[in-house]
């Protein structure tokens, strides 16, 4: 009995596919190298986005390409010539998670340096990260003084 | 089962703003004032909680303790769960500040109901105890799960679909979650009984 149960709850575990993954951090980043827009979604540095589906759109909202991602969060595609304004990619990544990334017009047209992409490398780790040590403390602290704020009125008033 | 900015429909996010604002009036009127530090460390532990990864087969879950938030405070969860998700959405950009509202009623709704249904058995014996917080934490996610579909059911306009798929992928947090809360309640009970409010009646 116990041995079906586990049998049970791994399969259910096994079936679950990573991109409706409960994480709540979504990420979508996007650089633009060599004519083409490569993208990088995830939930945080180790938890990649698979199988989601990007909607590209211009300024007015109209859709202008769709693609997923593939297992390693990764989707590319060569820039649209027939767009003449920003790009803002729309990352669904199911169950009410999603995430955004806008590409400048003036991007599209630049031809991007190795410094450029090198910076860019850096931002999206920024972006990956996860929280400091000094947020969770503070968020802590906080959380303590509100508390004791409250009881400070309450005693006033009462 | 934080949900994203710009997912939500006005009128949705509206309903949760107002849903929200009651059930955070209600609970900061029925704090008992004198547990105001339990109110605290428990907003403390669901705050850092979402930041505790546990891998499930290929996927990574993360803890939400909404169920023994509820189970402890009662209608005190809701100004407990709101602090807590505000800071989050801050410091950690988990869901957003203008979907707060919607979050709050998922996650704080179903810890209240947790507490009237529960909350009466525990103490009576170590394994109506666990099992009590075993329910707790359990019943929760899926309550929350539940709520989660519908608030996306405006949206996607496919409610069973949507329930179904996220109950499914919350099978595990629904285990792992029933079974910390029985720990931490039977636990909580024999080292720290007055943060149980039974135990004080």
């Amino acid at each position: 009995m116990k041995i079906k149960h586990t049998i049970i709850f791994a399969l259910i575990s096994v079936m679950i596919p990573a991109s409706v993954a409960f994480a709540h951090k979504v990420i979508i980043f996007a650089w633009v190298e060599d004519g083409m827009i490569h993208t990088q979604s995830s939930f945080g540095s180790k938890r990649k986005a698979k199988n989601c589906t990007i909607t590209v759109v211009d300024d007015k909202g109209t859709v202008v390409h769709k693609g997923q991602t593939d297992l390693e969060g990764n989707y590319s595609f060569k820039i649209l010539e027939k767009v003449n304004s920003d790009l803002i990619l729309k990352l669904d990544a199911g169950t009410g998670h999603q995430a955004q990334w806008r590409i400048l017009e003036s991007e599209l047209v630049a031809v991007s340096s190795p410094n450029d992409i090198q910076a860019a490398m850096k931002e999206k780790e920024k972006l990956e990260k996860g929280p400091s040590i000094f947020k969770i403390i503070g968020g802590i602290g906080i959380i303590f003084m509100l508390a004791l704020a409250v009881k400070f009125l309450k005693r006033e008033t009462s | 089962m934080h949900i994203s900015e710009g997912v939500l429909s006005g009128p949705v996010l509206a309903s949760g703003a107002l849903i929200a604002m009651a059930g955070t009036a209600i609970g900061l009127k029925k704090i008992d004032y004198d547990r105001i530090v339990h109110v605290a460390i428990l907003a403390s532990a669901f705050f850092v909680a979402s930041l505790i990864h546990v891998n499930v087969g290929p996927a990574s879950v993360h803890l939400i303790l909404n169920g023994i938030v509820g189970l402890l405070l009662g209608f005190a969860a809701v100004p407990a769960i709101l602090t807590a998700l505000l800071l989050q959405s801050v410091f950690f950009q988990y869901g957003g500040l203008t979907v707060l509202g919607v979050n709050v009623v998922v996650m704080a709704v179903p810890a209240v109901l947790v507490h009237y249904l529960f909350l009466p058995l525990l103490g009576k014996s170590p394994t109506l105890t666990f099992t009590a917080g075993f329910l707790a934490g359990f019943f929760s996610i899926f309550c929350s799960s539940l709520l989660l579909g519908l608030a996306l059911w405006f949206t996607d306009k496919n409610f069973f679909e949507t329930s179904l798929v996220i109950i499914t992928a919350h099978i595990p947090v629904m285990i792992i979650e029933g079974i910390v809360t029985g720990f931490c309640v039977t636990f909580l009970l024999k080292v720290y009984p007055e943060i149980i409010p039974v135990k004080n009646k």
